[in-house]
């Protein structure tokens, strides 16, 4: 066959499906004409999610105030952890709203396969999509739950308890860009593995939660013992915990370096992660 | 010439039996580790080298397919469960991956292989136009654009707003289909959907595919046991037969030979000894056959066809007063006839009986022919049941009904009309 026949043939065929996936094969184009769906599912998941219930989106606020005043209740009244002259109250809610972020993203995200298996038999389109459309709704939960921490913020800056810096301010917006995409980039690595391995999904529960631990969610970086500093530091997660809670109440030991450390694991971990969904998406197919 | 849209090329598909599903981390890894570190071949590997693995772990689900689709043709695929034909439409919606081959394209494709693909059983009915619209490859301006449409195809306007799990199954289905309808993809492939649903709203569907494909000439392909629909449908057949392509050609060429394939061999029960023949000491069957009256011996017992039955027996008595029933059952086992033979004073020895049953008599299904022996005509001696099975197909003219034709029987008594003079 000569070349000028090998043109038109490749001209001819629009699309082609071969037995592998490579490694790069992202289509961006075709990720970007599937924008509809995306947001149609986030909105179907924000919908269904309050179906039939009582307090509807009000539980997005509701579910951290409760978890906060536990955590007042038990680590700052009952065993005394002290928050560096910062209401307890406050403390922790920053803590728990980024950490909430984090949690759900991640969870979320790593269900993509075994929550929508139905669908995916049925029905081709990027299957990265349905992550996509997770992440975009536990955004969207955030921000909710984010104007509840404004509004905590505010009253206690007119109480002058906290002191309010807008240029400090700016920097959640980076610390929360990374949070969400280091959940993002675990959860799809993690949406394979439970794929394929049922199990695992118990095992991410027990993550979350104990990751939880070596987070400085309910105390600073400076309030851990130097002898066990190195487990919270080597957490990618622990400087974005001690950046927002400085963004906000100008407290905590922060470390550029250590900023550099967390941007990079997110870095590796999305890229890592986008690449083995992909990569993978199409085998899980013949599991699930 | 038109130009072809699909191009299958030899598309193979395997899967693993057994441990599949139950996903063992310490398997995989041991098959890892003598893989990549002790460098031994695994299974997979020699299913890479196109070499054929035929333990009991693996099956071919699809061996070697190819074929093409031309712009506006409509393919049906037939053949029994098991064939591949799911895995088959699987491939091409690109829901799973062939183990070899290629399949290269143009155009948009939809495919259909389930109704209410994405559907939320707590939104309203609107909401879950918009979902499935979106799942099934729609933009919003595009259903926005179709949504009246869509909601007056299914008929459910009263209840648009009401979450679909509190409506009936039909009215789910039909809501289902209605935004299915509205796709326009340039290739819309569609599996066996058409078996849900009543008969009226069946036929609806089955309309709006014929106008998908002569109107918008838009290339289909279906998949149904429905043998009439496809051949009403379809211009084109594919059958499918244990991961292979059997045939492909003209769908009427295509299912006749599927047809007469299917049911020859269960027409003729012929044994040499009275020894293996079925019976008992009294009676025994050597031959029972079921001799169609057919014109070209490749064409399909349609309902037309005049059927005869001829059948065998020793009767192993002397002096003894015996009658045969032929009768026949349906598959769900309703007997639609018994025909007695006289009953008359026979000796030791071998009988041959015949029956025939006219054409334009029975309805198209699946049958089974008994044969009982009685003595005196009350007491049994011998019932050979089921000993022939066989299939009427479907034939009608000038209709545009595809559904089953109603009835046991499908007598064609002249039924006259006659139109009377207006009184003004």
């Amino acid at each position: 066959m000569n070349n000028g026949s090998n043109g038109r043939r490749l001209k001819q065929w629009e699309w082609e499906i071969k037995p592998e996936t490579s490694w790069w094969d992202i289509g961006i184009l075709e990720l970007y004409s599937y924008k509809d769906l995306m947001l149609q599912l986030a909105r179907k998941d924000f919908l269904a999610l309050y179906q039939q219930t009582l307090l509807g989106p009000f539980w997005a606020l509701l579910q951290p105030l409760l978890t906060v005043l536990t955590y007042v209740l038990v680590f700052n009244k009952i065993i005394g952890i002290p928050t560096e002259g910062v209401p307890p109250l406050l403390f922790n809610m920053v803590g728990i709203t980024l950490w909430t972020l984090f949690s759900e993203v991640f969870l979320q995200i790593s269900k993509t396969f075994s929550q929508n298996a139905e669908i995916f038999s049925k029905v081709y389109f990027p299957r990265i999509i349905v992550a996509l459309s997770t992440l975009w709704l536990q955004l969207l939960l955030f921000g909710i739950q984010l104007l509840l921490l404004l509004a905590l913020y505010l009253f206690f800056i007119f109480n002058g308890d906290v002191d309010f810096n807008a240029g400090r301010m700016l920097l959640i917006f980076p610390i929360i860009a990374i949070t969400a995409a280091i959940g993002f980039g675990g959860g799809l690595i993690f949406s394979v593995l439970t794929a394929k391995y049922r199990d695992l999904m118990t095992l991410i529960q027990l993550i979350i939660r104990l990751l939880m631990f070596v987070c400085p969610i309910f105390y600073s970086l400076a309030m851990v013992p130097e002898s066990v500093r190195w487990l919270v530091n080597l957490n990618p997660l622990s400087s974005l915990f001690e950046y927002f809670r400085f963004a906000f109440l100008g407290i905590g030991s922060v470390n550029a370096l250590h900023l550099l450390y967390s941007g990079s694991f997110m870095l590796l971990i999305v890229f890592l992660g986008i690449l083995l969904f992909n990569k993978m998406s199409d085998k899980l197919m013949d599991v699930l | 010439m038109s130009k072809t849209v699909i191009q299958v090329e030899d598309i193979s598909k395997l899967y693993n039996l057994g441990t599949i599903g139950s996903g063992s981390l310490r398997r995989d890894m041991q098959l890892w580790w003598q893989k990549n570190v002790l460098g031994k071949e695994d299974l997979n590997q020699n299913i890479r080298n196109g070499r054929k693995v035929d333990t009991n772990e693996h099956i071919w689900a699809l061996k070697n397919v190819s074929f093409e689709l031309k712009e506006g043709e409509v393919l049906g695929i037939i053949g029994h469960n098991g064939a591949g034909k799911s895995t088959l439409l699987k491939i091409l919606s690109r829901i799973i991956k062939p183990t070899e081959g290629l399949v290269r394209g143009s155009g948009r494709i939809s495919s259909l292989l389930e109704v209410g693909t994405g559907f939320h059983s707590e939104l309203t009915g609107r909401e879950n136009i918009f979902i499935s619209g979106h799942i099934l490859g729609m933009k919003k301006a595009e259903i926005l654009k179709k949504f009246d449409e869509i909601v007056d195809f299914s008929g459910v306007e009263n209840f648009i707003d009401t979450p679909v799990k509190r409506y009936s199954s039909g009215m789910y289905v039909r809501l289902a289909f209605a935004v299915a309808a509205h796709l326009e993809p340039d290739i819309l492939i569609v599996d066996e959907v058409l078996a849900v649903g009543d008969a009226e709203f069946q036929k609806k569907c089955l309309g709006k595919m014929n106008d998908a494909s002569s109107q918008s000439g838009r290339t289909i392909i279906f998949v149904s046991h429905n043998l009439q629909a496809v051949s009403n449908l379809c211009s084109q057949a594919l059958w499918m037969d244990r991961g292979n392509v059997r045939a492909r050609g003209k769908s009427k060429a295509v299912l006749n030979e599927y047809l007469s394939a299917l049911y020859k061999k269960s027409w003729v029960k012929e044994f040499s000894t009275l020894k293996e023949a079925p019976g008992n000491d009294r009676i025994r069957v050597l031959y029972v056959e079921l001799l169609p009256h057919l014109e070209d011996p490749l064409s399909v017992i349609d309902i037309r066809t005049t059927l005869t039955v001829k059948f065998r027996f020793y009767n192993a008595t002397d002096n003894i007063v015996l009658s045969t029933d032929l009768l026949l059952f349906t598959l769900a086992g309703e007997c639609i006839f018994d025909i007695p033979s006289k009953p008359k004073l026979y000796s030791k020895g071998m009988i041959e009986g015949e029956c025939t049953i006219p054409g334009n008599f029975l309805n198209n299904g699946s049958y089974m022919f008994t044969l009982h022996f009685s003595k005196d005509t009350s007491s049994e001696l011998f019932s050979y049941q089921e000993c022939l099975m066989f299939d009427i197909a479907d034939y009608r003219e000038n209709t545009n009904w595809y559904d089953k034709w109603w009835g046991y029987v499908r007598p064609d008594f002249p039924l006259v009309l006659k139109p009377l003079a207006t009184v003004r």
